[in-house]
């Protein structure tokens, strides 16, 4: 059974007066202290909305009110279309959904503790990967083709993501010109521009830099995104003590406004255009200023990110499970598995990273896509929490079996073992002498098993005709 | 109060990361007390030997900070306080340094290259060079290859560092290098790089005279370059 859109919400690290604080201190950001708007076309837009700009200092600074009614404008929902309705999702409320990540420019390979550049065969592996693995419910675009010049990248890789799996494509963008070619593809695959925006296979990311400050090609990007009515996703970065105040409440206020400045500036260039709150939030090492992808603390900061989407009504995209160990060890384990579950359990709509990344975001690996596939199932099960009702009591059978019986042969056990209980795809669970009579593998190993024998299945391609008129009017897509 | 208290205090306040009194320090409820500002106008206006002051006082307390940075017991944001508290006493110094027979330790520019916004790297570099004793003059971020030339023509520094996180913006580092040759001005300057995407290899393939990996990277290799 796939778990996926279940709610969460139990887990809450804001209290409702810390959340009310929070918006408190983000509205006097937006007021006071303002956002530095490094695109013109983004600052005569806020101008013209009726912002306060500092023409010199590039500032923008809105009024409370004027705030919260074009954050009132964003739909509360979004959803994103996979090529195959199954794969549908929609974001809002407290629904969890996990994804890829990306983007990373290496690839790690286990057999050898080494890892390389990563190409544009590996993302089309990777996404073949990800069709078949049935916890991972999106496909953000994990890697970057380093053989590739730049003006290429946007439409390849959103062409190799959307040639080898059904799944919602998102991705990071790179330039206009990518783009405009990036939405062309899309149009193609869904029929034309207006199918595309009533079902939106593919989505895009504009990032602020933190704290306060949008650069000129994000702010253009953003534009020109939104007034096509693609789903994008406007997420934050701040880092405690790099970016951000060091403590996670200050925190949390950059990386709200943040957001907030992206989802009001899509709202100004088009009322009710889909757009994603988002939070890639973290602390850095304050002994060498490395950005941090498996701390705890980002666990909270984007559980908290949850809560402050759901406060605003928007859906929301956070970022949890990676490590930042180097190699497949209890680390990559368990930094994974704490951040993707603390988010999870927030009722995180989009938890995004939460599958194969490593080091820091840098490093993809095909194994940990496999072994993230199994923590996310356990997570989601964790999500779906304890259905308490007169059948799940089990009043009637523990009367019929009584003192000394067992539920082994009873009908009860074989009707629910399934649905209560995580079926493993990965973990081992074997006594000492089964696991030793089976080679004794590590779960890496048995990962690598798995990758191989999922990449040999047949593949999904697009139809041939679609494939045909995409090779041909876009140029420079390597097939 | 003797020759000997005002030095070992100013060490002290710069273990600390006091530049004045307003500051708390590391250890907290310090606020009121002299910190390195107060304490260096002391030793001027007492006429203390300005070697003295550098070498007993600052260096050999920048030097403990290193070593507490090493063991782990220092982070980076206690490192910045200590350098800063250094830089403000240099400041102050700087009109007694001739005339104690110091030779100053050189200057330089400082840039994010054209289309990066982005300047911790940078910022941070600033502050350990002028912890150091450089004199440091930081031209900001998004500087365009003609903007930096100008800044080197006018201000004719002996280093001038470079920095970019983004790959898309560090070709703009090569481009300054050209725009200095094309305008005679290559051989003035040592050019040093630095930020996340670059890379020793990536500096020598651009003719950059050299690399820091990080902030304290970037004070070693100037360090060496000096001494070449």
């Amino acid at each position: 059974m796939i778990r996926k859109g279940l709610a969460g919400g139990s887990y809450q690290p804001l209290t409702e007066e810390s959340i009310a604080k929070i918006d408190q201190a983000v509205m006097a950001v937006v007021e006071e202290v303002g956002f530095e708007i490094n695109s013109e076309k983004a600052l005569q837009l806020f101008e013209k909305a009726g912002a306060r700009v500092g023409r010199e200092e590039r500032r923008v600074r809105l009024s409370q009110a004027k705030a919260r009614e074009l954050i009132g404008m964003a739909p509360p929902e979004v959803r994103l279309c996979g090529q195959e309705e199954k794969h549908d999702v929609l974001l809002g409320g407290n629904r969890v959904y996990a994804g890829t990540g990306g983007t990373a420019l290496y690839i790690y390979e286990p057999a050898g503790k080494q890892k390389r550049p990563a190409t544009l065969e590996d993302l089309k592996r990777i996404a073949r990967l990800v069709n078949r693995l049935d916890n991972i419910h999106l496909f953000m675009l994990p890697t970057y083709p380093n053989e590739l010049p730049i003006e290429q990248v946007d439409a390849n890789r959103f062409f190799a993501g959307l040639d080898n799996t059904t799944k919602h494509i998102m991705g990071g963008v790179y330039t206009l010109g990518g783009i405009k070619q990036v939405l062309r593809i899309a149009e193609i695959v869904a029929g034309s521009a207006e199918e595309l925006v009533k079902r939106p296979l593919i989505s895009m990311i504009g990032c602020s830099i933190s704290p306060l400050k949008m650069d000129a090609n994000y702010g253009d990007l953003v534009v020109e995104i939104a007034q096509r009515g693609i789903p994008l996703v406007c997420p934050a970065e701040p880092l405690c003590g790099a970016t951000s105040p060091v403590t996670l409440a200050g925190n949390l206020v950059i990386q709200t406004a943040d957001s907030l400045m992206g989802v009001m500036l899509t709202q100004i260039v088009k009322p009710g255009t889909p757009v994603i709150f988002g939070s890639v939030a973290t602390n850095t090492d304050l002994r060498n200023l490395n950005y941090l992808a498996g701390s705890v603390e980002m666990g909270l900061l984007n559980a908290a990110g949850a809560q402050m989407a759901q406060f605003y009504h928007l859906p929301f995209y956070a970022t949890g499970g990676m490590t930042d160990s180097k190699v497949l060890d209890a680390q990559s384990g368990y930094e994974s598995a704490i951040s993707s579950l603390l988010c999870a359990l927030a009722g995180a709509n989009f938890i995004h990273d939460a599958a194969g990344m490593m080091e820091f975001a840098l490093t993809a690996c095909y194994e940990k896509f496999v072994i993230d596939n199994e923590i996310l199932g356990m997570v989601m099960r964790a999500v779906d929490g304890i259905k308490v009702n007169d059948d799940t009591l089990a009043f009637d059978l523990i009367k019929e079996v009584g003192p000394g019986g067992n539920f082994v042969a009873a009908k009860h056990t074989r009707r629910f073992m399934r649905r209560e209980h995580y079926q493993p795809t990965l973990s081992d669970r074997n006594g000492r002498e089964e696991w030793e009579a089976k080679g004794g593998k590590a779960i890496w190993q048995k990962a690598g098993e798995k990758v191989r024998r999922l990449i040999a299945e047949p593949k999904y391609h697009l139809p041939a005709e679609v494939r045909q008129q995409i090779l041909s009017e876009i140029k420079g897509i390597v097939d | 109060m003797a020759k000997k208290d005002i030095i070992s205090l100013i060490r002290e306040n710069v273990i600390q990361g006091r530049v004045a009194q307003d500051d708390e320090g590391l250890d907290g409820g310090m606020v009121g007390e002299p910190g390195v500002t107060e304490l260096i106008e002391k030793a001027l206006a007492k006429r203390l030997d300005v070697r003295d002051i550098i070498n007993k006082g600052l260096t050999e307390a920048m030097n403990l900070v290193g070593q507490k940075f090493e063991q782990k017991e220092y982070y980076i944001p206690d490192m910045l306080a200590s350098a800063e508290a250094v830089g403000v006493a240099m400041k102050l110094l700087e009109p007694y340094l001739a005339q104690s027979g110091i030779k100053p330790k050189g200057k330089v520019l400082l840039a994010t290259v054209k289309g990066d916004l982005h300047d911790i790297g940078k910022n941070i570099v600033t502050i350990l060079l002028r912890g150091a004793g450089y004199t440091v003059k930081d031209l900001g971020n998004d500087m365009e290859p003609q903007s930096i030339v100008n800044a080197v023509r006018a201000e004719k520094p002996q280093f001038l560092g470079l920095s970019a996180l983004l790959t898309s913006t560090m070709v703009n580092m090569r481009d300054t290098i050209q725009a200095l040759e094309e305008s005679g001005l290559r051989d003035k300057v040592k050019v040093i790089i630095g930020g996340a995407p670059v890379s020793e290899e990536y500096a020598k393939s651009i003719g950059a005279d050299g690399y820091g990996s990080d902030g304290f990277q970037a004070l070693a290799v100037i360090e060496s370059l000096s001494s070449t």
